[in-house]
C-alpha cells in the first residue's frame, strides 16, 4: 500500500498534504503518529464524563491534526462536533450520533495507517 | 542580519500547542535552521518565557489548549511586557474574522491558518523574526537620531541664553538650574492635578523654553543689569521691560510664530514677572490667567534667584529661601505650586548644590539615555546572554551544593520553579504551575500554611522584603518542621509592582524536637516525673489569667512523717516513697489537671471542680493513705477553692499552704479546706 492509496482508501486528499509536507517520508511519519495521540481517548471519556469544556477541546485538537494532515473526512466530522460543542450543544440525542461517527471515521483512519505501517515495515 | 545567533546556537523558536503532532509537524518543517522549545498550553509557555524570554526569537501559538489558551496567554505576555520583546504567530484553524482580529489586537504578529504547508510557515517564520529584528533597529535608530537633533537645539538655546547671562554678569549656571526647577516642578504638579493638561512631551519644551526667560535682558543696558546697588525707580522700569522685550524677540522670529518652541517661550519670556494676585508685570495677570508654563518658570526663577549670589545680594541658605516664598515676600504664587515647591523641599535642600554643571544636565534626557542603553544592550546581546548563561551555571552549581530546598515563586502567571536538588528532595517537578492546586500547595504545604505563606509574600514590604516562618511539611510522607526564608521581589520602575519572591526551605526538624525535648526535661521533676514546681507556677498562672470566671481548687500535699521512712529505711527508700505517692496521685487525677513535686515530700494539684469538691479530694486523700511496704503512708492536704480569681499565683499558693498548715497542726492525717 502507497501512501497514496492509503489516502484514497481513508477519504483524505492525498494532494493537498502532498503539496504542504512535500514527502511521502514525511506524510507517513505524521500518519503514524496519529495511532499515538490521545485526543479521540480524550473526547470519547470527557463525553461520557459530561465534560464539555474539555470535550470541544479534544473534537477541536482531533481536527486541527487531521487538517494538517488532509485526512478530509474524519476532519469533517471532527469538525462538525466540536463546532456542536463549542456552540453549546450539550443534548445527547445530538451530541452522540456526531460523536458515532467520529469514531467510526476514526476507526477506519487508524485502521488504513496501522495496514500501511505494517505493508511497508 | 544573520539567522544563527551565535556560532553554535540556532536561534530559537518557541512551539505552543496542546498537539504533540502539530508540534512536530511544526518542528519538524523548522527544526534545521532553528532550536525547537516546545509547550503544551499557555501555562507551560509561560514558564519557559519567565526564563529565557531573551532567548526565544519567535513563539507560534495555538488558540484552543487546556489549562491557560492562546489569548490567555497573549494577556499575560501583555501584562509581563513580553509581547515586547519576543514575536508570536498565531497559528489556527479559526479563520472567523473575531478571532484574527483579536489576536492582532493583542499583539500577535502574523496569523498563519491551518492546514500550513512548509514552505508558508517557514518564510513567514523567517520575516517575523527579521521584521521584528528591523523593527528593534530602525526605533533605535530614530532614538539615536532624535537624541542628536535634540541635543544641538539645546545647545542653540543654550548658547544663546547663556550669553543673555554673561552679559548679566552671571554664570551660565542659572539656566541650567531653572531648567532642572522646572521640570521638577512640572512632574510634581502633573503628580498633583491633570486640570492644566499637560502632556509628558511638552515637559522638555517647557524645560527647554524655559532657557529664553531672561532672553528680553539683551535691550537692557549694562549699567543698570550689572549695578550693584539698588536700582532708582527710573531704572527699575527700564529693567522690567526685559520680559516684553523677549516676547517681542520671539514674535519676530520670521515664519516660525506657530511653532511649539516659539509659543510657549513667548509665554514665559512675556509672563514670568506676572503675580497670582495680578500685581505683576507687564500685564498685571490674574491667576490662572498666566499660562502655567510661566508660573512655573517665575517660581524656579525666584527660588534661584534667592539661593544665588548676585551682584546686589548674597546667596541665601534653602531654609531661608523657602520662607521667603511662602511668606509671601518673594511674590504671589499659586497655592498648588506651591505646594509642590514644599514637597520638592527634602531634594532641593539636599542636591540643589550638586546639581552637575557640565554639558549633560541629567534629567531631561534621561529617558533618551534609557533608550540609549537599551540600544547598547541590543548591540551586546549576545554577550548579556552569555552572562546570563552563566549567572543560571552558577546558580545551579550552588544550588546543588547547598542541600537546601531554593525556589522561585512568580505571582503572575502563578508558577513555582525548584532548584533541581530541592525538586528530588520533595519529589516534585521542577516547574510547578499553578502551585495552590498540585502537591506543593496542599500536601507538601497544608493548604492554609501555602495560603499564608503567599499572603506573608505579598504583603512584604521593600523595606522589609526578607520573611522567616516555619512550617510543618510534609516531605514525602514525614512529617517535618522546615523553615522558609523568603525575600519578596517587585519590578524596577514606578510604582514597582510585586512580582514574586524567592526562597529557600531548611529542615529544621531535629533541631525544634531537640529544643522541645529539653523543654520538657527542664519541666519535670525528675525523681517522678511530675512537673517542677516552676513549670506548674507557670501553667497554673497562665490559666488564671485567661480564664477569670473558671472554678478551681489547689490542693497541697504533704507526706506526714515522711523524714522517718529518710531515716529509718535509707535515702533510696524514701525516694521509692516518693515515685509511689506521685504515681497514687496521677492515677486519681485528670491528665488536664496539673500535678507537680513542689519540694520535699510536698505535692500539688490544680484540677477543675463543678459543684462538689469533697468527693475529688477524699479521692486523692484515700489513694495516699494506706502503707508502702514497712512504710505507714499518710497525708496533710490543705485546699483552696476559687470561682474567679483576680490576683496572681502566689497568693492562691499561699492560701492552700496555710490550709495544708491548718491540717498539720490538727493532727495530720487529714484534710483542711481554707477558711477565711
Amino acid at each position: 500500500m502507497t501512501v497514496k492509496e492509503c489516502y484514497e482508501e481513508m477519504e483524505g486528499d492525498f494532494e493537498d498534504v502532498a503539496s504542504r509536507l512535500r514527502t511521502n517520508e514525511r506524510i507517513k511519519k505524521f500518519l503514524v503518529k496519529v495511532l499515538n495521540d490521545k485526543s479521540f481517548d480524550l473526547l470519547c471519556k470527557s463525553v461520557e464524563e459530561e465534560n464539555w469544556e474539555e470535550a470541544f477541546r479534544a473534537a477541536h485538537t482531533l481536527k486541527g491534526v487531521c487538517q494538517n494532515l488532509s485526512i478530509t473526512k474524519l476532519y469533517k466530522s471532527a469538525s462538525l462536533l466540536s463546532d456542536s460543542l463549542r456552540e453549546g450543544k450539550r443534548d445527547n440525542q445530538e451530541i452522540i450520533p456526531m460523536l458515532k461517527q467520529v469514531e467510526k471515521d476514526y476507526e477506519h483512519v487508524t485502521n488504513c495507517i496501522k495496514m500501511l505501517e505494517k505493508e511497508n515495515g | 542580519m544573520s539567522l544563527r545567533e551565535n556560532n553554535n546556537g540556532k536561534k530559537k523558536i518557541l512551539i505552543v500547542d496542546d498537539s504533540e503532532i502539530n508540534r512536530s509537524l511544526l518542528s519538524d518543517m523548522l527544526s534545521d535552521e532553528f532550536d525547537i522549545l516546545e509547550a503544551e498550553n499557555g501555562m507551560e509557555a509561560a514558564a519557559i518565557l519567565h526564563v529565557r524570554e531573551h532567548e526565544i526569537a519567535l513563539m507560534l501559538l495555538d488558540i484552543v489548549m487546556p489549562v491557560m489558551d492562546g489569548f490567555e496567554m497573549l494577556a499575560v505576555m501583555k501584562e509581563n511586557g513580553w509581547i515586547k520583546s519576543t514575536p508570536v504567530i498565531m497559528i489556527s484553524a479559526e479563520t472567523v474574522p473575531a478571532y484574527v482580529d483579536r489576536a492582532y489586537d493583542l499583539g500577535v504578529l502574523d496569523y498563519i491558518s491551518r492546514p500550513f504547508d512548509e514552505r508558508t510557515v517557514r518564510r513567514r517564520v523567517v520575516s517575523t523574526i527579521m521584521l521584528a529584528a528591523k523593527q528593534k533597529e530602525l526605533s533605535y535608530m530614530v532614538a539615536d537620531q532624535i537624541y542628536e537633533k535634540e541635543k544641538d537645539n539645546r545647545m542653540m538655546i543654550e548658547i544663546l541664553s547663556n550669553l543673555v547671562e554673561f552679559r548679566n554678569g552671571e554664570s551660565g549656571l542659572h539656566v541650567l538650574h531653572i531648567r532642572i526647577l522646572t521640570e521638577l516642578l512640572l512632574k510634581s504638579l502633573m503628580e498633583k492635578t491633570d486640570k492644566y493638561k499637560i502632556s509628558k512631551k511638552e515637559i522638555p519644551l517647557i524645560c527647554n523654553a524655559s532657557a529664553l526667560h531672561d532672553i528680553g535682558k539683551i535691550a537692557v543696558p549694562m549699567e543698570i543689569l550689572n549695578k550693584p546697588g539698588r536700582l532708582t525707580k527710573e531704572e527699575f522700569e527700564i529693567m522690567k521691560t526685559h520680559s516684553a522685550e523677549g516676547a517681542r524677540i520671539l514674535g519676530c522670529i520670521p515664519m516660525r510664530e506657530k511653532e511649539p518652541l516659539i509659543q510657549t517661550g513667548y509665554q514665559i519670556c512675556r509672563w514670568h514677572h506676572e503675580r497670582y494676585d495680578g500685581k505683576g508685570y507687564p500685564d498685571g495677570l490674574k491667576g490662572e490667567e498666566i499660562p502655567i508654563a510661566a508660573q512655573v518658570v517665575a517660581l524656579a526663577d525666584v527660588y534661584d534667584a534667592l539661593t544665588s549670589k548676585r551682584v546686589y545680594k548674597e546667596a541665601y541658605s534653602h531654609e531661608k529661601a523657602m520662607q521667603m516664598i511662602l511668606d509671601g515676600e518673594s511674590g504671589i504664587f499659586n497655592p498648588l505650586l506651591l505646594e509642590c515647591l514644599k514637597d520638592l523641599s527634602p531634594i532641593l535642600k539636599e542636591e540643589w548644590d550638586s546639581v552637575p554643571t557640565g554639558d549633560n544636565p541629567r534629567k531631561e534626557i534621561m529617558s533618551i539615555v534609557e533608550h540609549m542603553m537599551e540600544k547598547e544592550e541590543l548591540g551586546a546581546s549576545e554577550r548579556t546572554l552569555q552572562l546570563l548563561e552563566h549567572e543560571r551555571m552558577k546558580y545551579q552549581f550552588l544550588a546543588d551544593l547547598s542541600s537546601e530546598v531554593l525556589f522561585e515563586y512568580r505571582a503572575m502567571p502563578e508558577m513555582l520553579l525548584l532548584s533541581e536538588w530541592g525538586a528530588e528532595y520533595l519529589n516534585m517537578p521542577v516547574t510547578i504551575l499553578n502551585p495552590r492546586e498540585e502537591a506543593f500547595g496542599n500536601q507538601v504545604f497544608s493548604r492554609k500554611d501555602f495560603s499564608h505563606l503567599l499572603d506573608g509574600l505579598k504583603a512584604a514590604t521593600m523595606e522589609n522584603p526578607v520573611i522567616e516562618e516555619n512550617y510543618l511539611l510534609n516531605i514525602n510522607g514525614s512529617l517535618r518542621w522546615s523553615k522558609v526564608i523568603t525575600r519578596s521581589i517587585w519590578s524596577e520602575g514606578e510604582p514597582p509592582k510585586y512580582e514574586g519572591a524567592i526562597g529557600k526551605i531548611v529542615d529544621i526538624h531535629d533541631h525544634i524536637v531537640k529544643v522541645n525535648e529539653l523543654e520538657l526535661m527542664a519541666a519535670q521533676d525528675s525523681l517522678t516525673g511530675l512537673l517542677n514546681h516552676a513549670a506548674a507556677k507557670e501553667k497554673i498562672s497562665s490559666i488564671l489569667s485567661k480564664d477569670k470566671e473558671g472554678k478551681y481548687m489547689l490542693i497541697m500535699v504533704d507526706l506526714d512523717h515522711f523524714k522517718e521512712a529518710n531515716d529509718r529505711f535509707g535515702h533510696l527508700f524514701g525516694d521509692e516513697v516518693l515515685r509511689y505517692a506521685a504515681d497514687k496521685i496521677r492515677a486519681c487525677t485528670r491528665s488536664t489537671d496539673i500535678i507537680s513535686r513542689v519540694g520535699g515530700d510536698e505535692f500539688l494539684v490544680f484540677m477543675e471542680y463543678q459543684e462538689e469538691v469533697k468527693a475529688q479530694v477524699e479521692r486523692i486523700f484515700y489513694q495516699l493513705s494506706g502503707r508502702y511496704k514497712e512504710f505507714v503512708l499518710s497525708v496533710s492536704m490543705g485546699i483552696v477553692c476559687i470561682k474567679g480569681w483576680d490576683k496572681d499565683y502566689k497568693s492562691l499558693f499561699q492560701l492552700a499552704d496555710k490550709a495544708m498548715y491548718n491540717a498539720k497542726s490538727k493532727g495530720r492525717g487529714r484534710y483542711c479546706f481554707y477558711e477565711k
